[in-house]
């Protein structure tokens, strides 16, 4: 016998959208966390793109918690003591609908878990999924680590983060080495709320999101700053396989991204209020599980469904759009009395037809790219050399043609022309 | 027999502005370590006596999940004193001495202090109002047979004093006393829509909030320094190379200690010469 329709594990965005989906179809449906609430042990480096919430909770910029609403996305290349960046600004997304929002993850989750609650979703918290309960091979529930803590549904939704050990007991979880995950790092620092609408130049409610890119020394990355309301969150992504490798620890790489000349100014005097670490599923399409098996769905970062791919890096968004469509999924399959993988197969079909599989296909080339030496070493030295030369004025020599002072670069930075060339092209082929 | 416990809502993670002393709220309510530790011993009391538990909480409504995650972990009852506010701490022991007292509790008890600057004196006023026996601070509790416990008690310079108390009684223990039982699934579950009782608490006057502001050390004048050279006046200003009355240490009776402690106090300056009151105004 069950004791609900569907078990969710992990209200994060992506559990409690499964959650808000199945309650709102009259499914019954428990919310199993981990941590004592929503988001409680859940940290993220980026924005939150609430555009996908639209369907789900109408008008959800009124009541979500945001910290600031980001209307400046800059990226910056760091090369040495140099920097170029390359900054836009939209003030049109500091008004509703809104674009996206820095906000903290403890607000963000126990906001839409709560939307779940609303709809009639039981949340327990302080409870772990420690394992699958199985029949005939079949899911057919989940055992959690509080006295007689077995739970049984036909359908369990695996949104237990990036290293979901349900998706890994089900045997669907084949890409688990370490070249398929970063680490990110994070320092949330305090400052006055007017010192960072000065130092950012925003105002009210703005925001800013700054990705870096040549910020990592050896260890292939990249690094962001991001405004909240009275604090500013600088961070780095790091591989896994380098940082093990190499000599360099993540908080000394952060000190020195802290210390730099572009971004010293944007701290300095600020105090550390947090320090915080998470791994995060960098290989995106490449290191997917397997989403659907008999009596189970794999959701969110479980399902490594985060998108960092350069300009682009998305994760909560991601989390929702496939968490909404697994329960949506489990409800058609529980509908029709099949759950097995054949039932719950219109997930993957409706995460195909949507943004959350087309976007990590067609980008899929994409974190290698971005991890790759000539992104990481040539792209900021190049730019940043380039830039220079263009604008140091070394009369009475004359000026010389870009095309020169570029060739000029590469060629001092070892960069050939082919290499340079095949890189463009797979670019434009993956981004394009 | 009735066990009962009790516990107060409190804020767990509030934000304190270190220099101002402002408190903003955080999201999380709850109970304090001490509390939980409270609750725990009572369920293991009573299960051990074979005993009737209970929770008594004096707060408002938003206190009602907390004491239902006590039932999931095994309370008999839930019991809260409809109050919303922080009412002086005597009202408080009173109130929950009339609601433990109508339950028939013959043990009761609370953390040793709650977390949002309380004084710890709540366990005292209800063991006043019950008329009871009180041990309050306690470290560790045992049982000695029914309605009887042997406990031991955190004293100054690292001493520790043990006790027996026999029921009717009142004791107030750490948070590193226990650690409250994981409740199971299925009671966790079931405690979700468990009616609580309330009983209401008409008439509790709740005081204004204290204002705060950050604390000021008294000032004193300090006359100019005389020294003809800058090296000399730094040196008097700060009283380097001169000879200093020795510390001592007096032992004397409460009160004419007391008086000696302002007498010097007098000296020193940091009191007016007619001010008799520990609490008198600083000179300025």
């Amino acid at each position: 016998m069950s004791d609900f329709d569907v078990v969710v594990v992990g209200a994060g965005p992506a559990g409690s959208a499964a959650a808000i989906e199945l309650a709102r179809a009259g499914r019954s449906v428990c919310l199993l966390e981990r941590g004592p609430s929503p988001g409680s042990k859940n940290m993220y480096g980026g924005v939150v793109y609430g555009r996908i919430l639209d369907t789900l909770v109408p008008a959800w910029w009124e009541q979500v918690p945001v910290q600031r609403w980001v209307t400046r996305r800059s990226t910056m290349l760091i090369h040495d003591e140099q920097a170029l960046t390359v900054d836009f600004r939209n003030p049109g997304w500091g008004a509703a609908p809104f674009n996206g929002a820095t906000t903290f993850r403890p607000d963000f989750d126990a906001w839409l878990a709560g939307v779940a609650v609303d709809a009639g979703a039981v949340l327990v918290c302080s409870t772990t999924a420690t394992g699958l309960i199985r029949e005939g091979g079949r899911v057919v529930g989940v055992r959690t680590d509080r006295p007689d803590g077995d739970l049984r549904a036909p359908v369990v939704i695996a949104c237990d983060g990036v290293n979901s050990f349900l998706a890994k007991e089900a045997g669907m979880y084949p890409h688990t080495g370490a070249e398929n995950f970063t680490v990110g790092v994070k320092e949330t620092i305090a400052l006055p709320r007017e010192v960072i609408d000065e130092r950012f130049a925003v105002r009210g409610d703005e925001g800013v999101d700054i990705e870096i890119l040549g910020c990592t020394g050896d260890v292939p990355g990249g690094g962001f700053v991001y405004t909240n309301a009275t604090s500013v969150a600088v961070g780095l992504v790091l591989s896994l396989p380098a940082l093990a490798a190499g000599p360099d620890r993540p908080e000394e790489l952060l000190r020195r991204l802290k210390a730099h000349p572009a971004v010293a100014p944007l701290v300095e005097g600020g105090e550390v209020l947090e320090y915080s670490a998470h791994v995060i599923p960098e290989a995106g399409y490449r290191m997917m599980p397997e989403l659907v098996g008999d009596g189970i769905l794999v959701a969110g970062d479980a399902a490594a469904m985060c998108l960092a791919a350069g300009i682009w890096l998305e994760g909560v968004n991601f989390a929702i759009g496939s968490g909404a469509a697994a329960g949506r999924a489990a409800t058609r399959a529980l509908a029709r009395g099949d759950a097995s993988a054949a039932g719950l197969a219109a997930y993957r079909e409706m995460l195909e037809s949507g943004f959350v599989l087309a976007d990590h296909r067609r980008l899929r080339d994409a974190p290698h790219l971005v991890m790759g030496d000539l992104a990481q070493r040539g792209l900021p030295a190049v730019a940043c050399g380039v830039m220079e030369d263009l604008f140091t004025v070394r009369n009475p020599e004359p000026k010389q043609g870009v095309r020169r002072i570029v060739r000029n670069r590469m060629r001092r930075n070892g960069i050939r022309v082919r290499d340079a060339v095949r890189e463009g092209l797979r670019a434009v082929r993956t981004f394009g | 027999m009735l066990v009962a416990a009790c516990v107060k809502l409190v804020d767990l993670r509030p934000q304190v502005d270190r220099v101002s002393g402002a408190v903003t709220p955080s999201a999380t309510p709850g109970c304090s370590a001490a509390d939980r530790a409270a609750v725990e011993l009572a369920l293991t009391l009573a299960d051990s006596w074979s005993a009737s538990s209970a929770v008594v909480c004096c707060g408002p409504a938003a206190a009602d999940p907390v004491l239902r995650e006590f039932a999931a972990s095994g309370a008999g009852r839930l019991v809260r004193l409809d109050v919303d506010g922080a009412p002086d701490s005597s009202i408080v022991g009173r109130l929950l001495a009339g609601v433990l007292g109508d339950l028939g509790a013959d043990v009761v008890v609370c953390g040793d202090y709650s977390t949002d600057r309380g004084s710890g004196s709540v366990p005292a006023w209800v063991a006043d109002g019950l008329g009871a026996a009180q041990a309050l601070g306690l470290v560790q509790v045992r049982s000695e047979g029914v309605g009887s416990l042997r406990a031991t008690r955190r004293l100054d310079g690292g001493r520790r004093e043990r006790l027996v108390v026999d029921a009717p009684c009142v004791v107030s223990v750490e948070g590193s006393l226990a650690e409250l039982r994981r409740a199971p699934l299925a009671a966790a579950l079931a405690a979700r829509d468990l009616p609580i009782e309330v009983v209401d608490a008409p008439g509790v006057v709740v005081p204004a909030p204290l204002a705060t502001r950050p604390w000021v050390p008294p000032t004193r004048v300090q006359p100019a320094p005389t020294g003809s050279a800058a090296l000399e006046r730094v040196v008097e200003l700060t009283g380097a190379l001169v000879e200093r009355t020795p510390p001592r240490t007096v032992e004397l009776p409460p009160r004419q200690a007391a008086e000696l402690i302002l007498e010097q106090l007098r000296t020193w300056g940091y009191l007016d010469a007619d001010d008799s009151t520990p609490g008198g105004t600083a000179a300025t």
